[in-house]
């Protein structure tokens, strides 16, 4: 979640100093639209409403799948329900009030016999120890963090293979880090020991494991930040907010404290001065994808769930859409792709989570944010029709260019043209300002295109490749064979590295 | 149920169709049911998709309709009784009246065709994997079978099973029940479907208890499209139970037991032949078995012969009223063109039997037999609150995303209204947004709302105004909107009206401005008022009375979605958290706990607060449990629902270094310097929270640790009401003999007696211990009192008791 409290006013600087920056841009009038793909999304992935019981409210903050294939969600009013039932095709599944009484959960688990919660005020172990079907047991894990603020909101990851989980810790209010570790992520082994693991967080919306297994946590647009994003976090990172600073004399483990970054300058440059200092991964263009983008959840299901096998899927709170990611690690760094994947959901997004039958579980609420979705709250499915879509797959990067693939081929006529690949690129500023514009935009002109024989890749030559750039691509001039337009025609890709010619 | 003797005579009267058409007058044409726009010709072509010609004869036009199939066979052996399916094969018409089946056995003996129809049932019965069984398990609730049957629109399509009392149903409005001529006022266009002389739609039902089993047509209600896929008996979006309680209603409690059928090999073999060789795979695929070619084209001269003439006696035969033959050879007579969009909604319209409930223009309405049914749980909305909604322009009303919702997902706003708006299927209805968004044109005003990020001072300066008049308007010092509609999840005050938030994302502008303006247009006995009349402002200071400025300033607010403040006049008010026969343990910060406050209701209406931070004891009170703050962005802190004796919160359990070391306190944070400047209290004298566990009463053990000391703490209510005491008992568990500190009160701290302290309303009784009352603020007389404990090696306890004294 994070602070609206000036967007408007940051938006307005936006949009004005896009305005100047960036000529002929595409942008502006697209600002707080829809993506207007809504009507043609249905169906390839119709929404489909889980009803809930009367008199309940859930507001999704996290999930959980059991072994028995049950869902778990964990709710901002501190309850955890076990949800049977939600892959019927007709779901009018039953609830059961496993807990309560717990504190805004956006963290869960279910490890040996019992579920690991994060709630705001710590990482708590929930177990049921008489068999009556009703938690018992509230074990304290770790509470090896300071929570005394307004929206100090902890977010946390399953756990890894080894046990370990992560927490993330948004910032008090949002811009200060007043209460111990606020804006770190603390690691906590399965044995409860508890250490600081990464700082410089803002206010993040989730945290979890990417297809390729490594830490990402989802951050949201804000100082420091002029986009929604996800990042990569390993031992030590430090992700671009200092307000936390000022706890490293508390955490020897985190090494020294890192040099403070210039506000003003470009991340690109920042991180040969701040060594700890990771760059985004993956920018969610602010507004067009996301203005408080949310916890995600991987894509495994074997096909069940369509084209994006093992691609991340996250939602956002306020325009309460989905969106698909993608990462690779580049000379060590790790950087990726957004894309649009669908938009109409009923609430504000908070987590999403895949059942066991392949479909996408989303939950969340409208409450006390500007929220595009008009329910308090709701639980929906997003499922696959079968029908394959026309869409942008994945997008990676290459030492002259990227790799593009798609669901279904393309037409040699319109895949052969450069002309179909409109890309274009641009930065944000690296600032201690909320918000900020996107700047030096520029063409990058596809000098070459290669379709792949059965027309399901493409790869692109560009003339030149930046680094620290964001890359925006609008395929909407491609056609499949059976003459379709892409159901979403962009996608954005964030280079911090360029790989090296083999 | 219907006894077949009865049954022959129906013999004229056949199909679905001609149930109803038979009570069809005056409207449009005969051949089709109710209050329809259809013309003869428009109607026999509806009859031609609904009765599947196509399915043997050639030539056929494709028409706009999406085609009425047959219901799937695959699961039939398990769905429906092998008695019935054999007598329903034999003589379809005869075991239900009104079926759409065709007669395919007409023309052969009566022996024979029951000998077809018996290998034809055992040959259906093979294919299913389940068998039938009329068992039962489940508890049913007729009554409230019979309630739902009646209220959520079941009646619409088969009309009352019974006449129903009172209880389940609401006054109906005004005069709709007259035989009056016209409503004669105004010059506003008004649907007129209540005073039309036609009879209302009524598929027969008598055949259900004999055909189905309580579970089976449970089963079929709860999914009725698996099994009919082309939604005209659509899914009511009944939940399992409700469906049990419908199947139970209309197949009764004392169905009687039917003989199971085991399929004979040799009669499946046979029946296979047949099922082939009556093509009856033309209407209902099966697996390997192909349909057979088409035959000849349909022409008018088929109609005095062959299957659909009354004189015939070959099969198959379908047996319809003059009016319907009638209709279909003028439909044949006419040259095929396709169908304008008027006519396809037209046709869609009638055959999905949406105009049973809603008016479009001057077709449809509710028949004013069915009026009772139409039921709501807000009396005060009058006929908005129970009566569906015109569709009348529904094309302009509605934003196409929110239509599909809708028709497709189920969508509904109408909270209040007790019947629902089926689903039929997103294939069956795929067509219809489009046709609406084509001929449904609204001239209007278009509105310009504001933008908050625009470059211009004045359009942001327009922009600020409109949200404070949008807001004032819909207050109950403007136009008092939220009286009657919810707001961003918060109950209106008098009728509980849509919630206004969905408006921007429903409906369209152009609509929304003219429905404003005047809703009696729109619906003429609705109770929304208008604040326009003739045009002209009622409230006449905000944005100086202008009406288009105020509507525009109303849609711009409602366009900010929830990040619109709340109108002046709602009330937020916190959740309150009710204590019944067990205890509660709720977890949430509060000024009387801290961030990491819990508080503990017990069922004594005694409850406390405890900060798992510092393992403090920091507030009592009696009575009602808390409020918790779940509005807007509230996360979930609690307050005590009456006035709380309040405890110093600092850590209570401490080892100091000497008895004169003074007591380690809690971090204090200004608005000047607000970082903890002693992040690590109090785990850094010792302190360790290690969470808390529920006994069979739910009441709360809190374990924490101070050192090596392993504490819990658990408190009980005891004594009469009127001396009501929380007993607080410590388990110590130590690995060596030590020493700890407790604080046990702070405050004006006076000694009542050896073991009895009191400080304020607060009444403390102590263990015996060594004791020690020390000044902690010398001005204003502020004592704490500390417990000297020497813990024992092992296991120990010790016991307070806290009293809260009213004066």
């Amino acid at each position: 979640m994070k602070q609206f409290r000036s967007n408007r006013l940051q938006l307005l600087c936006l949009l004005i100093l896009s305005t100047i920056g960036a000529v002929g841009v595409l942008r502006g009038e697209e600002v707080g639209d829809r993506w207007g793909t809504e009507e043609r999304e249905r169906e390839y992935y119709p929404i489909v409403n889980t009803p809930m019981p009367k008199d309940t409210i859930i507001e999704a903050g996290a999930f959980a799948v059991l072994p028995d294939g049950r869902i778990a969600v964990g709710t901002r009013h501190g309850e955890i329900f076990l949800i049977d039932g939600i892959d019927a095709s007709k779901p009018l599944p039953s609830f059961h009030r496993f807990a309560s009484g717990l504190d805004e959960i956006f963290g869960l688990a279910w490890k040996d016999n019992a579920f690991r919660v994060t709630q705001s005020c710590e990482l708590t172990r929930v177990s049921d120890s008489d068999g009556d079907g009703l938690a018992d047991r509230f074990e304290t894990i770790s509470d090896a963090w300071g929570y005394a603020n307004y929206h100090e909101y902890a977010f946390g990851s399953k756990p890894d293979a080894d046990g370990n989980q992560y927490v993330a810790l948004g910032l008090s209010e949002s811009y200060y880090s007043h209460a111990l570790n606020r804006g770190f992520i603390m690691k906590v082994t399965s044995a409860g020991t508890s250490t600081a693991f990464a700082t410089g967080l803002r206010s993040p919306g989730g945290i979890g494991f990417d297809e390729h297994g490594a830490l990402f946590y989802v951050e949201s647009q804000g100082p420091w930040n002029c986009s929604c994003s996800l990042k990569a976090v390993s031992a030590s990172s430090f992700h671009g907010h200092p307000a936390s600073f000022h706890w490293y004399p508390y955490s020897p483990e985190l090494g020294p404290e890192p040099e403070m970054p210039n506000s003003g300058g470009r991340i690109a440059a920042e991180r040969n001065r701040v060594r700890q200092l990771v760059p985004y991964a993956v920018v969610f263009p602010y507004i067009r994808m996301g203005r408080s983008i949310t916890a995600f959840s991987v894509n495994r299901t074997q096909g069940k769930f369509g084209p994006f096998e093992d691609q991340l899927f996250l939602g956002d709170y306020t325009l309460s859409i989905l969106m698909r990611a993608t990462t690779e690690k580049i000379n060590d760094v790790w950087q990726g792709a957004c894309y649009p994947f669908r938009e109409g959901l009923s609430t504000g997004i908070l987590n999403v989570e895949f059942t066991p039958g392949g479909k996408l579980l989303c939950g969340g609420t409208n409450r006390g944010w500007p929220v595009r979705g008009i329910k308090p709250f709701a639980l929906e499915r997003v499922e696959w029709s079968g029908k394959m879509p026309f869409e942008i797959n994945r997008v990676t990067i290459t030492p002259d260019g990227f790799h593009v693939t798609f669901t279904k081929a393309v037409d040699r006529a319109t895949g052969c043209s450069t002309d179909s690949y409109r890309i274009s690129a641009f930065t944000h500023p690296y600032h201690a300002g909320y918000g900020g514009p996107e700047i030096e935009r520029h063409k990058a002109a596809v000098q070459a295109v290669a379709l792949a024989e059965d027309g399901l890749s493409a790869r692109l030559t560009l003339e030149k490749l930046d680094r620290g750039f964001v890359y925006e691509f609008d395929l909407g001039g491609l056609r499949s064979r059976d003459e379709e337009e892409l159901l979403h025609r962009n996608a954005y890709y964030t280079v911090n590295e360029i790989p090296a010619r083999q | 149920m219907l006894v077949e003797g009865t049954m022959r005579t129906f013999t004229a009267l056949l199909t679905s169709w001609i149930a109803i058409v038979n009570s069809s007058v005056a409207a449009a044409d005969p051949a089709l049911p109710g209050n329809h726009p259809l013309t003869q010709v428009q109607a026999g072509q509806v009859l031609i998709s609904e009765l599947r010609c196509a399915a043997c004869h050639q030539g056929v036009p494709r028409d706009s309709l999406t085609e009425k199939t047959a219901p799937d066979l695959s699961e039939v052996g398990a769905r429906i009784a092998p008695e019935y399916l054999q007598r329903f094969l034999a003589s379809p018409s005869a075991a239900h009246p009104g079926t759409t089946m065709p007669d395919l056995l007409m023309a052969k003996p009566e022996a024979e065709r029951d000998r077809i129809a018996e290998a034809l049932t055992h040959f259906l019965i093979a294919q299913s994997n389940a068998s039938f069984s009329s068992e039962n398990t489940e508890q049913l609730d007729l009554a409230w079978g019979k309630t739902l049957f009646h209220s959520i629109g079941c009646v619409v399509c088969h009309g009352p099973q019974e006449a129903i009392s009172d209880g389940a149903t609401a006054k109906v409005a005004n005069d709709e029940h007259g035989d009056e001529d016209e409503e004669g006022h105004d010059d506003v266009k008004q649907p007129r479907a209540a005073n039309r002389h036609f009879r209302p739609t009524a598929i027969p039902l008598g055949q259900v208890p004999a055909k189905y089993s309580v579970r089976s047509l449970g089963d079929f209600l709860f999914q009725p499209l698996r099994v009919r896929k082309s939604g005209r008996m659509p899914d009511l979006k009944l939940t399992r139970a409700e469906s049990l309680a419908i199947a139970g209603y209309l197949v009764g409690n004392s169905a009687q037991q039917v003989k199971s059928l085991s399929a004979n090999d040799s009669l499946v073999s046979l029946g296979r032949k047949y099922f082939q060789d009556l093509n009856c795979a033309a209407c209902h695929g099966l697996p390997g078995i192909p349909a057979a070619p088409s035959i000849g084209a349909l022409k008018k001269g088929n109609v005095t012969r062959g299957c659909l003439s009354p004189a015939d006696r070959r099969s198959p035969r379908f047996q319809l009223e003059d009016a319907q033959r009638n209709a279909i050879a003028a439909a044949l007579e006419e040259t095929p063109l396709d169908d304008t969009d008027q006519v396809a909604a037209a046709k869609t319209l009638t055959a999905f039997n949406c105009l049973a409930c809603h008016v479009r223009d001057d077709a449809g309405g509710v028949h004013p037999s069915h009026n009772v049914f139409f039921v709501s749980s807000d009396q005060k909305l009058g006929d908005d609150g129970r009566i569906p909604p015109p569709l009348t322009l529904v094309g302009a009303k509605l934003q196409p995303a929110w239509l599909k919702k809708v028709l497709f997902d189920g969508e509904s706003v109408r909270h209040y209204m007790e019947t629902r708006m089926p689903q039929y299927g997103s294939t069956n209805l795929q067509h219809l947004p489009a046709i609406f968004a084509r001929i449904d044109r609204m001239p209007g005003r278009e509105m310009k709302i504001p933008s908050p990020e625009s470059r211009s001072e004045i359009e942001r300066e327009r922009e600020k105004q409109h949200r404070a008049a949008g807001r004032e308007l819909l207050g109950d010092k403007g136009l008092n909107c939220i009286a009657c509609h919810d707001f961003n999840g918060k109950n209106s005050l008098v009728n509980q009206g849509i919630e206004l938030l969905t408006s921007y994302q429903r409906l369209q502008p152009v609509w929304f401005d003219a429905y404003l303006r005047n809703p009696g247009a729109f619906r003429p006995r609705t109770i929304m008022p208008t604040a326009w009349p003739n045009g002209v402002a009622t409230h006449k200071t905000i944005l100086e009375g202008d009406t288009d400025k105020q509507i525009e300033a109303i849609w711009y607010y409602l366009s900010l979605g929830t990040s619109a403040a709340d109108p002046p006049g709602l009330r937020a008010e916190s959740t309150k958290l009710v204590v019944e026969d067990r205890a509660k343990t709720y977890r949430g910060r509060s000024r009387v706990a801290g961030y990491r406050g819990i508080a503990v209701g017990l069922p004594e209406k005694l409850n406390y607060a405890f900060n798992a931070e510092t393992g403090t004891l920091s507030a009592i009170w009696r009575g009602d449990f808390i409020g918790v703050n779940w509005s807007g962005q509230g996360s979930g802190d609690f307050q005590p629902a009456s006035d709380p004796i309040t405890l110093a919160q600092d850590v209570s359990f401490v080892q100091l270094a000497d008895e004169e070391a003074s007591w380690p306190r809690m971090p204090v944070m200004t608005k000047q310097a607000r970082t903890n400047p002693n992040p690590l209290y109090p785990k850094n004298v010792g302190y360790q929270f290690r969470g808390y566990f529920l006994d069979g009463s739910s009441i709360p053990s809190f374990m924490y640790r101070c050192g090596t000391i392993e504490i819990t703490d658990r408190s009980v209510a005891v004594g009469t009401e009127e001396q009501l005491r929380l007993q607080r008992i410590f388990q110590f568990d130590s690995p060596e003999p030590q020493t700890v500190w407790f604080r046990a009160l702070t405050g004006d701290v006076r000694q009542e007696s050896e073991q009895v302290f009191r400080s304020g309303r607060l009444r403390l009784t102590v263990p015996r211990a060594e004791l020690k009352r020390k000044p902690i603020s010398e001005e204003a007389a502020q004592f704490e009192l500390l417990l000297r404990l020497p813990i024992p090696e092992g296991k120990s306890t010790l016991e307070l008791l806290y009293e809260a004294v009213s004066k």
